[in-house]
């Protein structure tokens, strides 16, 4: 489904290099659930946001099936995020003028739904994570676990290829970091293919494959159960 | 063709997605700015509307007493090179029985010389107490019906229809009323020592002599149009007996109608007389065109003074956008970055910009049309020449708030594109 060809990664400062992806190649098939690990540095979220077209790599490419995306324009890449991605991204990321419905509204909307019928779209995610009852409330009126979840149901609302998570526990305590995994875990039992960078082990056991970055590259690719 | 509609469609939910955030970013705002943001945007349309209105009004206002206090809204007069209107008795009838005529006042007028102090023996190199000028013969009913001219005696009493002997004065003919007094303006004289009460004496030049007539000054007549306040004026059937030739023919008809209605009857009437017989004229077509170069100044004038008012509006909003785009870089990133289109995002703060500059307009309008307006027509502006209004028109304002709203869409978008188009990344992660 989504493949990288010799991804390499640099950033410049001045004179000075990061190197920070080196030649990867990697694939992720539909309905799987990976989780990218490593320390700090590694390059987990710099290789997340290469495959979810936030960042352009300095060399290599990516294949969205048959999609070459080093060939799309911005405006291509901004509609191909609005389609086939969804993001659940570390400080969850919600606009705070938007109650939970409307921030789960707004990529629907944005897909051309009919106001009523995105609504309709938003309450149901928001109902399948749990958080029916909170409809309304705006993400100051939530908790950090609620409004993560609220972020994954806008992230699912619009029924992506690819779930994008970028560390969804770091702000966490450990109850609400549980129930959001076990959110994750639902929603991949659905046939969700969810790409979660973490650097909790615990929360990694939860994907059914795990890929070790160190130092830029990829140095164990484990399928379990 | 399907490109065209594929494009039209991106629009049609750009601006709808914009619209939704646009409405929520409003409704949830710090209420606090908001009112401050709308109360800036109130002031700026009122320094557009007010400050060149006021500029304008001022002379339009002298326009608008010359209409009332002398000329009507048409005044006839002599046709260039005759002292009289032809055929008067007989436009009188006509226009006594045009429908359209609420009002009309025939005058009589002469040039003279009034002399101030009857018992004057000048010593040698001292001038006569005495000044040169027009007399003007009224009916004082009808002069009232036409100008409302008790309204400027400013002192003593108006004629009566009934009381001959008695003169009206105009104010800029006194010394002890006139503005013009201390100038000491060479071949500008004044009567000294003439007030309510005086006996002064009128001398008509004629061909076998001179005709002269002691009158009692009944009062002072003052009004920001000279051609009140530098005349004389005596019961019109008392300065008919007076003039030694043409009594039966006028010298002015000064003519009330409505005001839009004006050019119609002045056509009208110059159908029945023919341009040979008087000069005919509108309100507006008699007002002395250094009166209307002042206007065409004031007009320039507002229209800078408004320039500076529209681009201290753009600043406001463009500062404010900037903020407000600024401190939700995040935000926006995470928009882009989740699909929503940069012009999504770019029409969300257009809409809020126009919300801002729509109410600021509406409040001002309002305050305009329901307070400034009246205020200022019941309580003009005191200026040497003229009570200054504020001139503001439905459509004048409306222009002015298009405008408005264009500067204010301009000055939404562009800090909106800027803050929109960095990277989508750097701002998610605020780089």
């Amino acid at each position: 489904m989504i493949r990288t060809q010799q991804l390499f990664k640099k950033y410049q400062d001045g004179v000075s290099e990061t190197i920070v992806l080196k030649h990867l190649d990697l694939e992720i098939q539909t309905g799987e659930f990976v989780a990218i690990i490593g320390p700090s540095g590694a390059g987990k979220s710099t290789l997340l946001y290469q495959l979810s077209l936030l960042d352009k790599p300095t060399s290599g490419e990516i294949w969205l099936d048959e999609v070459r995306t080093s060939e799309l324009s911005e405006v291509e890449k901004t509609t191909m995020r609005l389609n086939k991605f969804g993001y659940v991204f570390q400080d969850y990321a919600l606009l705070p003028e938007l109650t939970a419905t409307e921030n789960v509204m707004l990529p629907i909307l944005m897909q051309g739904v009919e106001h009523h019928e995105a609504q309709k779209k938003a309450e149901r995610a928001l109902s399948r994570i749990g958080l029916g009852d909170k409809t309304k409330s705006l993400p100051s009126q939530l908790s950090g676990g609620e409004q993560q979840r609220v972020s994954i149901a806008r992230a699912i609302a619009h029924d992506p290829l690819i779930l994008f998570a970028d560390e969804p526990t770091a702000n966490l305590d450990s109850a609400n970091g549980r129930v959001v995994m076990d959110a994750f875990s639902e929603i991949h039992d659905e046939k969700q293919t969810i790409v979660m960078v973490t650097h909790e082990p615990e929360y990694a056991k939860r994907a059914h494959r795990v890929i070790t970055l160190k130092d830029g590259r990829i140095v164990k690719d484990e399928r379990g159960g | 063709m399907k490109k065209i509609i594929e494009r039209k469609r991106e629009w049609l939910r750009a601006l709808r997605v914009g619209w939704f955030l646009a409405l929520r970013q409003i409704k949830r705002s710090n209420k606090g700015t908001t009112a401050l943001i709308i109360f800036i945007m109130i002031l700026t349309f009122l320094n557009l509307v007010v400050v060149s209105g006021l500029l304008l009004g001022l002379i339009s206002g002298s326009f608008e007493q010359y209409r009332k206090s002398y000329s009507g809204e048409v005044i006839i007069t002599p046709a260039q090179g005759r002292d009289y209107i032809e055929n008067s008795q007989a436009l009188i009838t006509f226009l006594e029985y045009h429908p359209q005529i609420t009002n009309l006042s025939a005058r009589h007028g002469v040039n003279v010389q009034l002399l101030g102090t009857l018992n004057d023996n000048p010593k040698k190199n001292e001038r006569p107490n005495r000044v040169s000028g027009r007399l003007m013969g009224i009916d004082p009913i009808q002069e009232e019906a036409t100008t409302n001219f008790s309204k400027y005696v400013k002192y003593g009493s108006n004629l009566n229809p009934n009381e001959e002997g008695y003169i009206l004065i105009g104010a800029t003919l006194l010394k002890k009323y006139s503005t013009y007094a201390d100038a000491n303006i060479p071949g500008f004289d004044f009567l000294d020592n003439v007030d309510v009460g005086s006996r002064v004496r009128v001398t008509i030049p004629a061909s076998d002599g001179e005709i002269a007539k002691d009158f009692i000054v009944k009062g002072i007549v003052k009004s920001k149009v000279d051609e009140v306040s530098t005349r004389m004026f005596v019961l019109d059937k008392e300065l008919k007996r007076l003039l030694p030739v043409n009594k039966e023919q006028y010298q002015e008809i000064a003519i009330r109608t409505d005001y839009a209605n004006a050019p119609a009857l002045a056509s009208a009437i110059k159908g029945f007389m023919g341009s040979y017989a008087a000069r005919i004229q509108t309100s507006d077509e008699a007002i002395p065109s250094f009166l209307r170069d002042i206007e065409t100044t004031m007009g320039v004038l507002g229209n800078a003074l408004s320039s500076i008012a529209l681009i201290v509006a753009s600043i406001t909003i463009f500062i404010v956008v900037f903020i407000n785009a600024i401190t939700k870089r995040k935000f926006i990133g995470i928009m882009k970055g989740i699909g929503i289109k940069p012009l999504a995002v770019e029409l969300s703060y257009v809409f809020q910009a126009i919300f801002y500059g729509l109410a600021g307009s509406a409040i001002g309008l309002l305050l305009t049309f329901g307070m400034l307006k009246p205020y200022f027509s019941a309580n003009p502006i005191d200026f040497p020449f003229s009570d200054g209004i504020l001139v503001v028109t439905p459509w004048s304002a409306g222009i002015r708030v298009a405008i408005l709203i264009l500067v204010t869409i301009l000055a939404g978008f562009i800090p909106a594109k800027i803050i929109v188009r960095k990277n989508t990344l750097d701002s998610i992660l605020g780089r």
